[in-house]
């Protein structure tokens, strides 16, 4: 099949990847940019472990084709802050939201679609939001509270 | 313990957290060595087939692929796929068997494996595994235990004569003259209940990675979460001393029991042993529903005799169990399901028999509870059928029945503490359980509260080897490497026993420095299951503080011109009891333990080495709120609420999110969570998570954890475990809480609407 | 099982002309590619194999969302489900077709799917194709130097099947717009929130009075495709609004489908509860065609 020098532009950093188009996004990460924060857990668009942005918006890329995310702009966990923690990362961390990790990239990632779009959402838009990323580990309960938490650490101008 | 704590006991957040979002924590499937292979692995489309020929010819030709191996490439040894029986002296005596190769010539379930190869990439492993050619004669199979017992049926294992795996064998531990006692009582309750093969669904996929070095020296990456018993298993079954086997278990993405047995391991060092090259095999979605175990479903006879006043008296209960293709971990936890349920309540007479069945299916083994949410699926409800029949609170009855601490635990030693009845005054009252016993509905949505209690194990004493360790040496900054050997699978335990160190180091939490995961560094820790770590290699851990604390004031004493019983270690600073400000710094005493140009080095360090002896068992009540649709027959869990006696929380945090996750997963079980193997094919049906629902944010009830602490005299600052407990007393209490709201018991997990309603119209 | 794709020949068109062109010269070897939730998914588990994926996410102009409540919905062929969801139009004057979409509870599904590409997998229990039924729906298909139309229910033809000949498209999905007193509503049972669902209902009327004008009854799950609940729609036509009647035409309805049993439901509850879907479904339409209702959306 056609290989073709693909560019992608990768937590603000460009990139060239010899591509075939059979490759999905989640793929090219992991195995050619060694950006193994996101994960694969199910392959089927359940679980939302391999969330990443592109141009801002969360999207499985486990069932995204490379081929249609090349130069667009790509976030993944590694990139959510230079340097640093993000509001939601550091929540994460003091309300005890994070347990085994695996789910954790995609649900930090999906939860800021969210404060992006709502800055201060209620508990039931922050259920609505990550309903599309499980977790098998928490329970929810700490994931809602860290969200709420670092939606007023953001209101309050904290980085 | 008195005195004010300042590490233990705090809302701390987890060393591992920081890694964890921001993506550098590395799991199995995250690691990358040079040269690597992909595995992948051949499973039988067919339910029950002989495996005449296997021809690898093709595959091994193809270009990019460096090894194919089938049953002649693996050692012919039988075996259990579960680790459990190395904490056994003699595991053959407690029943279990060895009953699985790797590639047999038969296959025994849709997904059974029959070959693997090694390519270089997982294209070319996919287009080999096309050209292998297995030749199968099929053979007529059962999908259930029923069909399985039947006089005509095929045998699946030669030795099993009807299939049957255990054939009705007595549990051992019965007691008095249960017939008797049931001639005599004034109430009998009975009934059959029935649980199902719940997925761990844990989300880190099985992965495993196996090198071979220049000298034959082995080292496999993997999720167990046993690893010295993982290791010394694949070093029994490839002829390998354990020394040559380094075994690495970075962060595990989940275990929930489903790690306790081999999944990826055997095949992937098979791989590596024949490529000559390090591979690495990992499991999709699919395979991880098929090819991996689950929770044992079983058939649960419960019979219960009480006094008029609600004392029980006498408890029989007969299991059968569906072992699926091959035992693995079904004895052991139909072995446990049996005590719990034989041991929760006081009871003068007890008996029980176990019967466990093979079945062309994926083999079943265990998940957290491990055989304790079932049986009080059967008997926490029983306890309620009983409670009617006698006029007494759902409480009462229970109340009546606990046992005391220095009785005989379901674990048979004596109970070191419990306080189960401040749990259920606690959830009670929580719940407003007087109000809304009280309230009958008549509405088209009616409400119901019920509630249900367990007790559950701090390791798994005196059943299995019980032995941990901790070791750990002081930098000359004062800060610690403390090495021990769990597994970290999110349950927190790398952070409690940095807790537990920096408390009696007198140090801050952010100066331990947890080392884990790798034999050639650990000290031997039986690792996690049976919710051990925080009792087992919590109390090695205090044991190894402790000893190098005693070094640190004996170093620091002649500094301070004092004598070392005198001194404290309080936040680094080490000073005379009464005189906080005339003080050195650990820093400082570790430093010229190292740096010592007086001929006096010696580098603070600590080690012990710990067996528990004692059943320390903590306790749950669970009380459940829910909300019946009469006309849909659906039900919404409004709330739960989990009072948990605890000891003492280590972590606060910790706990609520173990509560809250264990809550979760017991939500799952009641409810939706499914495994459905379709009875005319033996195929798997829900093998993604699209088949298979797990709960996600919406399903959510309002669930609030209680942590009651009154410390346990043998966990270390008197702490108990919460890792398995949260799940076992959820789907009880929330059937318990539909029958108050509905007068409609369901005894077949999952509850489902389609049964409410059938329920409601039998009425 | 794999977790990668096989090859395929990747081609994007730039145009509606230049897809149809290439989807006719490569026939049942391509499929299309709009969000690629169930295409990439599909491929995944080995269900298709295409030689050729063609993507139409760059052809300029097809992801409109046109129309209101006088003149029509509009809707093209990549147009996301969160972009529908989001619509106030949708929100105000086509609220069967957003209580589906919100439904689908994934916020990264929503983005990446297209409610055009949900209703094209035709699978029985869409909470997508079963509003659109009864909200009169119709899709547009383009092929080489054709152009036609037909009603939703006409393109479903079976469990994942729908007519499009070789070399065809759907370009846009076009509702009418509701007479003055319409009111719909969107109904679903299910095991968990975000699980496909065990029966889908949608009801669409509308009222004049105390008396019903004209109505339509989809009902999904129970049948390989969505069907229209043609005897109850028939009983209620002209008829009083009053509860009773509902109540009866709702037993109609249930006599309408036979669904199986599956590991979801069994085909004893799924016809049982058509009748209370379509009951509780009936009242809240008419609630909202009353306007007395007015639905707030969160």
């Amino acid at each position: 099949m056609k290989k073709e020098i693909a560019e992608f532009l990768v937590n603000g950093r460009p990139y060239d990847v010899i591509l075939e188009a059979h490759k999905t996004l989640l793929e090219v990460l992991r195995d050619r940019l060694d950006l193994t924060g996101t994960k694969y857990a199910c392959g089927t668009g359940e679980c939302g472990c391999c969330t990443v942005l592109i141009e801002g918006r969360p999207v499985l890329s486990c069932l995204t084709l490379a081929v249609t995310a090349k130069k667009k702009k790509i976030t993944t966990i590694e990139g959510l802050a230079n340097g640093g923690l993000h509001p939601l990362q550091k929540a994460f961390i003091d309300y005890g939201a994070v347990q085994c990790g695996f789910c954790t990239p995609g649900m930090i990632l999906t939860a800021k679609t969210l404060l992006d779009e709502t800055p201060q959402p209620t508990p039931e838009e922050v259920k609505f939001a990550l309903a599309g990323n499980l977790c098998r580990c928490t329970g929810y309960v700490k994931i809602i509270q860290a969200v709420l938490a670092a939606a007023q650490a953001m209101k309050r101008g904290e980085k | 313990m008195a005195e004010e704590l300042s590490v233990v006991g705090k809302r701390l957040p987890r060393p591992d957290a920081a890694e964890k979002v921001t993506g550098a924590a590395r799991f199995v499937g995250d690691i990358k060595l040079p040269g690597l292979l992909i595995g992948k692995v051949l499973r039988s489309p067919h339910a029950h087939a002989k495996v005449l020929k296997v021809e690898t010819g093709k595959a091994e030709r193809l270009p990019g692929v460096k090894a194919v191996i089938t049953s002649k490439d693996m050692p012919r040894k039988l075996f259990n796929a579960a680790f459990w029986n190395m904490c056994l002296a003699d595991p053959e005596k407690a029943g279990e068997i060895q009953d699985q190769f790797i590639f047999d010539n038969k296959v025994r379930y849709i997904g059974d494996a029959v070959a693997a190869v090694a390519a270089v990439d997982e294209q070319t492993a996919e287009k080999a595994l096309a050209l292998i050619r297995v030749q199968y004669k099929p053979l007529p199979a059962a999908f259930t235990p029923e069909e399985a017992m039947k006089p005509q049926a095929t045998r699946i294992h030669d030795f099993a004569e009807g299939n049957l795996c255990w054939p009705h064998v007595p549990f051992p531990f019965g007691a008095g003259e249960v017939e008797k006692d049931f001639a005599e009582a004034d109430v009998i309750v009975e009934d059959t209940f029935y649980c199902s093969r719940q997925k761990h669904a844990q989300m880190e996929l099985d992965a495993c990675i196996a090198s071979f070095d220049a000298g034959g020296r082995l080292t496999v990456w993997s999720p167990a979460q046993l690893m010295y018993l993982a290791r010394r298993k694949m070093a029994n079954f490839f002829d390998i001393p354990e020394g040559r086997i380094r075994w690495i278990t970075p962060y595990t993405g989940g275990g929930f029991g489903g790690r306790l047995a081999f999944n990826a391991e055997p095949i992937c060092i098979g791989l590596a042993k024949k490529a000559g090259q390090p591979v690495k095999l990992e499991y999709d979605r699919h395979e991880d529903f098929v090819a991996h175990d689950s929770r044992t479903p079983h058939k649960m006879d419960f019979k219960l005799g009480f006094k008029k006043d609600g004392t029980l008296s006498a408890l029989k209960i007969k299991l059968l169990a569906d072992a699926g293709a091959y035992l693995g971990q079904s004895g052991m936890t139909t072995a446990v399901c049996m005590a719990f349920g034989l041991g929760h309540y006081r009871c003068p007479n007890t008996a029980g028999e176990m019967t466990i069945v093979y079945t062309n299916t994926p083999p079943t083994g265990g998940m957290r509870g491990y055989g304790n949410p079932e049986a009080m699926w059967a008997l926490e409800q029983l306890m309620d059928v009983a409670a009617e029949k006698l006029g007494l609170d759902p409480l009462d009855i229970r109340l009546r029945n606990y046992k005391k601490v220095g009785e005989p635990s379901a674990l048979l030693l004596p109970i070191q503490s419990l306080a189960l009845e401040q749990c259920v005054e606690a959830g009670a009252e929580r719940i407003g359980w007087k109000e809304k016993r009280a309230l009958t509905g008549n509405g088209m949505k009616r409400r119901g509260v019920g509630m249900a209690t367990m007790t559950h194990c701090s390791g798994a004493a005196p059943l299995l080897l019980e032995h941990g360790n901790a070791a750990l040496k002081l930098n000359e900054d004062g800060s610690v490497n403390l090495v021990v050997s769990p597994t970290e699978m999110g349950q927190g335990i790398l952070g409690v026993l940095a807790q537990i160190a920096a408390e009696e180091l007198g140090v801050r939490i952010e100066d331990v420095r947890v080392v884990l995961g790798d034999t050639d560094a650990t000290r031997f820790d039986i690792g996690s299951h049976a919710s051990r770590t925080t009792f087992v290699t919590g109390n090695a851990v205090l044991g190894a503080a402790r000893q190098a604390k005693g070094k640190l004031l004996e170093r620091a004493a002649p500094m301070l011109e004092a004598s070392a019983e005198d001194l404290e270690v309080r936040d680094r600073r080490i000073y005379v009891k009464g005189s906080p400000d005339k003080a050195i710094s650990v820093a400082d005493v570790a430093r010229d333990a190292i740096y010592n140009y007086q001929q006096n080095c010696g580098q603070i360090t600590g080690e012990c080495d710990w067996e528990s002896k004692v059943v320390s068992p903590p306790g749950q009540a669970c009380f459940a709120e829910v909300e019946v649709d009469t006309q849909s027959g659906e039900v919404q869990v409004l709330r739960l609420v989990l009072a948990h006696d605890i000891g003492r929380a280590i972590n606060p945090t910790n706990v609520e999110g173990q509560i809250e996750g264990g809550a979760m997963q017991g939500f799952g079980y009641a409810l939706c969570e499914d495994f459905v193997v379709d009875t005319r094919t033996g195929e798997t049906l829900t093998d993604s998570f699209t088949a298979y629902r797990l709960p996600s944010f919406l399903d959510l009830p309002e669930i609030e954890g209680i942590m009651i602490e009154e410390p346990d005299p043998v966990g270390p600052y008197g702490a108990k475990s919460i890792g398995e407990s949260s799940l076992v007393a959820v789907a009880p209490a929330i059937g318990n809480a539909i029958y108050h709201a509905v007068g409609v018991r369901i005894k077949d997990l999952p509850i489902t609407a389609e049964k409410i309603l059938k329920g409601l119209k039998q009425k | 099982m794999a977790r990668g794709l096989k090859p395929f020949e990747f081609i994007e068109p730039k145009s509606v002309k230049e897809a149809v062109s290439t989807l006719s010269r490569w026939g049942s070897r391509a499929r299309l590619l709009a969000g690629g939730v169930t295409l990439v998914d599909d491929m995944r588990r080995r269900v298709v194999t295409p030689g050729c994926v063609v993507s139409i996410q760059n052809i300029p102009g097809i992801d409109c969302i046109k129309g209101d409540g006088k003149s029509g919905l509009k809707i093209g062929a990549m147009a996301s489900l969160r972009a529908v969801e989001l619509s106030p139009v949708v929100q105000r004057d086509y609220l069967p077709l957003y209580e589906g979409i919100h439904h689908i509870h994934s916020l990264q599904t929503k983005y990446m799917g297209t409610v055009v590409g949900n209703l094209c997998v035709a699978s029985p229990a869409s909470d997508i194709a079963v509003p659109l039924v009864a909200l009169g729906a119709e899709v547009k298909v383009k092929g080489v130097g054709r152009t036609r139309s037909m009603p939703v229910e006409k393109f479903l033809l079976g469990v994942n099947r729908i007519a499009l000949k070789r070399g065809e498209m759907v370009t846009e999905l076009t509702i009418p717009a509701p007479a003055k007193g319409t009111g719909g509503a969107f109904l679903r049972l299910a095991r968990t929130a975000a699980d496909v669902a065990k029966l889908n209902v949608a009801v669409v009327m509308t009222v004049s009075g105390n008396v019903c004008r004209d109505v339509r009854i989809a009902l999904g799950a129970v049948a390989p495709i969505p069907i229209r609940a043609r005897k109850a729609e028939a009983a209620l036509n002209g008829q009083k609004l009053d509860p009773e009647v509902l109540s009866q035409v709702a037993e109609v309805a249930s006599q309408e489908a036979r669904p199986i049993s599956d590991f979801r439901s069994t085909a004893e509850y799924r016809t049982e509860m058509i009748g209370l879907l379509v009951r509780r479904g009936l009242e809240t339409a008419l609630e909202r065609a009353r306007g007395s209702s007015r639905r707030k959306v969160t």
